[in-house]
């Protein structure tokens, strides 16, 4: 009875918060006539619709082609570097029997506190330290990347079984050996299917950082979103498409290959 | 003849103030076939797993090949596992690995750690490989996975594994519990000859008494992790039984 009343003012109490933040947001006025009439038009704008426009956004592929290769080398060397990092701290970080509890506690709350800064904000911070362009990219993505998968391959070393360390140990293995071959092959499928869902994450991100200055594609996109230069933004929106989903679907075939 | 195990006086508490094991004395000669039979809980694998030093006990001694575990560097440690092989219920065995190299599992110990970590043995090795899997009436499918095997062939390969390690004593828990009826009687009779032609010294956890008197030399009961029978299979009658099983008198079982 308690636990029906309790429910119920709980379902009541998520409603109202609900609409409280719509009635907040939906009474300002920001969203004009004026942008509701030509929000079509712009939309428009970013699909050629002459021939002239066709012949300028084929032109606009070579340009485009040296921050194409950057968005994946910085989503690459990102995801790379972060998986290196990740491995080792890794291993203090999951619950397996050879790690005083205290230093898991306090590594696993800091890839918890870490994890909740999104790659932009990282971004932000290593601007100043690494100027704009892809370098800073990269090393934004690297942490971020970091510190997801060193939360996730502990995880993965924590769902290990036990039973076949105590038969590789009992065999006379030391502590590499027990590694390769009583965990490794228990998590190998884990670390793999992490990393390319990672990396499938990271270019996403390698975009996007690009926005607030990080070079590549996400750079172009906003200089030409700045100079209203839809066409331009256009092209590159769907070479993002493009590239996106072709990782996807090759990190899709590997994946299904070692499942 | 010196001792393969001596015991005295061992306890373990995994947690403090819960003993599972509180003064076990047991000596056991080289070529024995023991049998450690007990309700669940009394306290087996974890008197296993103390002779391998994969459990470090709280008190007592626990003497192995000459060597007291408990007193073992790691690195020692590791030297004497070789020498004590180790199977068990649920196998364990690395299911996506083949047959072989689960058999060549056991000369890890005998392997540099880079070679061994890059999955490279030595010709020697995978001779002597192939040849227990033959003394286990396995050859011909070292190249398949282990996955792919049925209960009694999966142990077989951890049986191979002991004698690839040229173990001297192999330490069973429940290693047949799995198993149908016949696989049962097969495994042990394996185990039966490794003890005969090798003078290997056999300790192993039992749930089926018939079965352990049918194939050891030796009975031991174990009961809230104090030995209450010591004898050989012939005096394991009903009374003894009885007492050793005996969940009444278990403090906290039920
Ligand atoms: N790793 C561990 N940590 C904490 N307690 C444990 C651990 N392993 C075993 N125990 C406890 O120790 C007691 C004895 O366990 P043990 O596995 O040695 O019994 P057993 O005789 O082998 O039983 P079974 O026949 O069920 O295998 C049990 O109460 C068990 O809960
Ligand atoms: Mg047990």
């Amino acid at each position: 009875m308690l636990n029906r009343i309790l429910s119920f003012l709980f379902g009541a109490a998520l409603l109202v918060f609900v609409v409280w933040c719509f009635l907040a947001i939906g009474t300002q006025v920001h969203l004009t006539k004026y942008g509701l009439h030509h929000g079509g038009d712009y939309f428009a704008k970013l699909f050629p619709r002459s021939q002239a426009d066709w012949r300028y956004a084929l032109k606009l592929g070579p340009d485009l082609w040296q921050p194409l290769i950057e968005t994946v080398q910085m989503a690459v060397v990102g995801t790379v570097a972060g998986m290196l990092l990740a491995f080792p701290v890794s291993f203090i970080a999951a619950r397996t029997g050879s790690v005083p509890g205290p230093v898991i506690a306090v590594v696993k709350t800091f890839l918890n506190m870490a994890r909740a800064v999104p790659t932009l904000i990282y971004a932000l911070l290593v601007i100043p330290l690494a100027g704009l362009g892809a370098q800073t990219g990269a090393i934004a993505i690297g942490i971020a990347t970091f510190i997801s998968l060193a939360k996730l391959y502990a995880e993965a070393l924590e769902s290990v079984s036990v039973g076949p360390i105590e038969a590789v140990r009992s065999a006379g293995g030391n502590a590499p050996q027990v590694f390769v071959y009583a965990m490794l092959p228990q998590v190998f499928p884990l670390y793999l299917s992490t990393t390319l869902y990672s990396l499938e994450y990271n270019l996403r991100d390698s975009f996007v950082v690009g926005i607030v200055g990080a070079g590549g594609l996400g750079q172009k996109l906003s200089n030409a979103v700045n100079l209203f230069e839809w066409l331009d933004a256009g092209v590159i929106i769907a070479l993002v498409i493009v590239l996106v989903n072709i990782v996807d679907y090759f990190s899709y075939r590997v994946r299904k290959v070692f499942s | 003849m010196p001792n393969a195990i001596a015991i005295e006086n061992l306890t373990h508490a995994y947690k403090p103030g819960v003993p599972v094991l509180r003064g076990v004395n047991l000596h056991i000669q080289p070529g024995e076939i023991v049998g450690l039979i007990g309700l669940s809980g009394a306290g087996k694998s974890t008197l296993l797993r103390c002779v391998n030093g994969l459990v470090q006990q709280t008190g007592g001694s626990c003497t192995v090949l000459g060597q007291a575990v408990e007193s073992l560097p790691e690195g020692s440690k590791r030297l004497l596992r070789r020498r004590i092989g180790m199977i068990f219920q649920e196998f364990n065995l690395m299911e996506r690995l083949t047959v072989r190299k689960n058999v060549l599992i056991g000369r890890l110990g005998y392997t540099a750690t880079i070679p061994s970590c890059l999955h490279r043995f030595s010709a020697a090795d995978v001779r002597l490989a192939d040849d227990c899997l033959a003394q286990v009436g396995l050859a011909g499918l070292e190249m398949r996975r282990v996955r792919d095997l049925s209960g009694g062939q999966k142990q077989r390969v951890a049986i191979a594994r002991t004698m690839a390690q040229g173990a001297e004593i192999v330490l069973a828990d429940e290693a047949t519990a799995n198993l149908d009826v016949l696989t049962k009687d097969d495994i042990m009779e394996l185990l039966q000859n490794l003890s005969r032609e090798k003078k290997v010294t056999l300790l192993l956890s039992m749930h089926d008494l018939p079965l352990a008197k049918r194939y050891c030399t030796r009975i031991i009961g174990l009961k809230s992790g104090r030995i209450t029978f010591d004898a050989a299979p012939d005096a394991l009658d009903d009374e003894a039984i009885a007492d050793v099983l005996d969940r009444a008198s278990v403090p906290g079982a039920g």
